[in-house]
């Protein structure tokens, strides 16, 4: 029961924004509502893919560090990135202050001590959604890494939006997009401000919509409304290379275990019923 | 007196290297010099920038911690960026604006000089003096400052291939 209904949350029903759908063919009575609703299992599933899947879903969990992405950064990385330089203290947004190591010569900077805890938090989670077949949009509005962040989007196989956000982009899908519209599972932003230094719609928007969130915060951003917010420079062409470089690591890592795990426990499956 | 005037001519001319060994790593860099490239006021005209082992060149059996790193990082130990002179890595040219990466947080934009306006080119290495690291005013009625996203430097001229060999 349980296991019919895990299933039923990993298969994607409908077709997201433009990739192929992997409809199953008793969708169609669903209300236009996410696809994250569980329903009511059916009978005609059979009984080993869902062990199989049950499996790969648990097993991630019970792990602190399944994917193992501490070792995909190091403080020396985030210092030699000039992650922890942050804007002038006259820029400081209030709630910026717990995550700010001092001031110097009224230049704020950042505590990569906490810094490195936040993104541990943040690529974990990225991990296992992306290990769990989630839809990544990354969002970025600093004209300046557009097509940097475009492409690691493409190269990881997810989703970017680095141009206007029209309004209703999230909150309004249905009417813009038509019913039956998959959102995304989980929006990064590698800078949460748009071009007039105010905070992105997207971050209220995925709030509104129960779509988790990370982003990466600089000392003039508001972090009080993102899931897993990463304090640190968001200005410096070093330090959004290797944020882009991480996260495409920790995506592309996340998928590959994937894989591997459906083969495994496919094998093992096979060896079992052999 | 004379040891005054002396250690003060020494500090003027000395060039901070904020640029870690990535960014310089590009182009044709020095031989082998640190990532720090922190250099204390020494007795010389031309002070090099390199130093002996810097923190970094330790292998990390004993890990560094950040209050120490950035301590001893090159852009705190400069002090205020008012009058420094800094070296500079030119990373994009828009016509006669050049985009030089120095090391901080922003980089900052210079007009192409009329003397020797050819050579500075995608890659070369130039000298500045810094005015500011990030431009920032606050309005009036405005809560917060607003940010240029830019650093103010003074171009200086290119980086002397002499220097580069008395740095090695």
């Amino acid at each position: 029961m349980a296991a019919a209904r895990l299933l039923q949350a990993v298969v994607p029903r409908f077709s997201c924004l433009g990739s192929l759908g992997k409809a199953a063919p008793s969708t169609s009575q669903l209300s236009s509502r996410l696809y994250g609703t569980l329903l009511a299992p059916e009978a005609n599933q059979q009984v080993e893919p869902n062990v199989i899947n049950d499996r790969i879903i648990t097993e991630p969990l019970r792990h602190p560090d399944f994917f193992n992405v501490k070792e995909l950064f190091s403080l020396k990385d985030l210092f030699d990135a000039r992650v922890h330089l942050g804007h002038k203290k006259g820029c400081r947004h209030r709630f910026m202050e717990p995550y700010i190591f001092g001031c110097r010569l009224d230049q704020d900077i950042i505590d990569l001590d906490q810094t490195m805890k936040h993104l541990q938090l943040a690529l974990n989670f990225t991990a296992h959604i992306a290990y769990r077949k989630g839809i990544i949009l990354f969002v970025n509005r600093n004209r300046q890494f557009g097509h940097l962040v475009e492409v690691t989007a493409r190269d990881c196989g997810e989703y970017a939006h680095t141009r206007y956000w029209q309004g209703g982009l999230l909150t309004n899908a249905h009417v813009q997009y038509g019913t039956g519209i998959r959102l995304p599972d989980l929006l990064v932003f590698i800078s949460t401000l748009n071009n007039v230094f105010e905070p992105h719609v997207a971050v209220r928007d995925a709030a509104k919509m129960n779509i988790p969130t990370v982003g990466v915060v600089d000392t003039n951003c508001n972090p009080s409304i993102i899931t897993y917010p990463i304090p640190g420079n968001d200005d410096s062409p070093l330090a959004v290379e290797l944020y882009c470089k991480i996260f495409k690591m920790t995506i592309t890592r996340a998928k590959n275990k994937r894989k591997q795990m459906e083969v495994l426990y496919g094998l093992q499956n096979k060896a079992d019923s052999s | 007196m004379a040891t005054l005037s002396w250690s003060r001519a020494a500090s003027r001319s000395q060039v901070w290297q904020l640029l870690g060994a990535a960014r310089r790593g590009s182009s044709s860099g020095t031989g082998d010099s640190p990532g720090t490239g922190v250099s204390l006021p020494e007795p010389e005209k031309r002070p090099s920038g390199l130093t002996g082992a810097g923190p970094q060149q330790v292998p990390s059996k004993n890990v560094e911690s950040f209050a120490s790193m950035l301590r001893c990082s090159p852009l705190v130990q400069m002090g205020p960026a008012k009058g420094k002179i800094v070296l500079g890595q030119i990373f994009h040219i828009v016509e006669d604006d050049l985009y030089i990466d120095f090391g901080g947080k922003f980089h900052c934009v210079c007009k192409r000089p009329e003397v020797d306006g050819e050579k500075y080119q995608k890659g070369s290495r130039v000298r500045l003096r810094l005015v500011d690291l990030e431009l920032t005013s606050r309005f009036l009625g405005a809560k917060t400052d607003t940010t240029l996203l830019e650093a103010d430097a003074v171009l200086l001229g290119l980086l002397e291939s002499r220097e580069i060999r008395q740095k090695e």
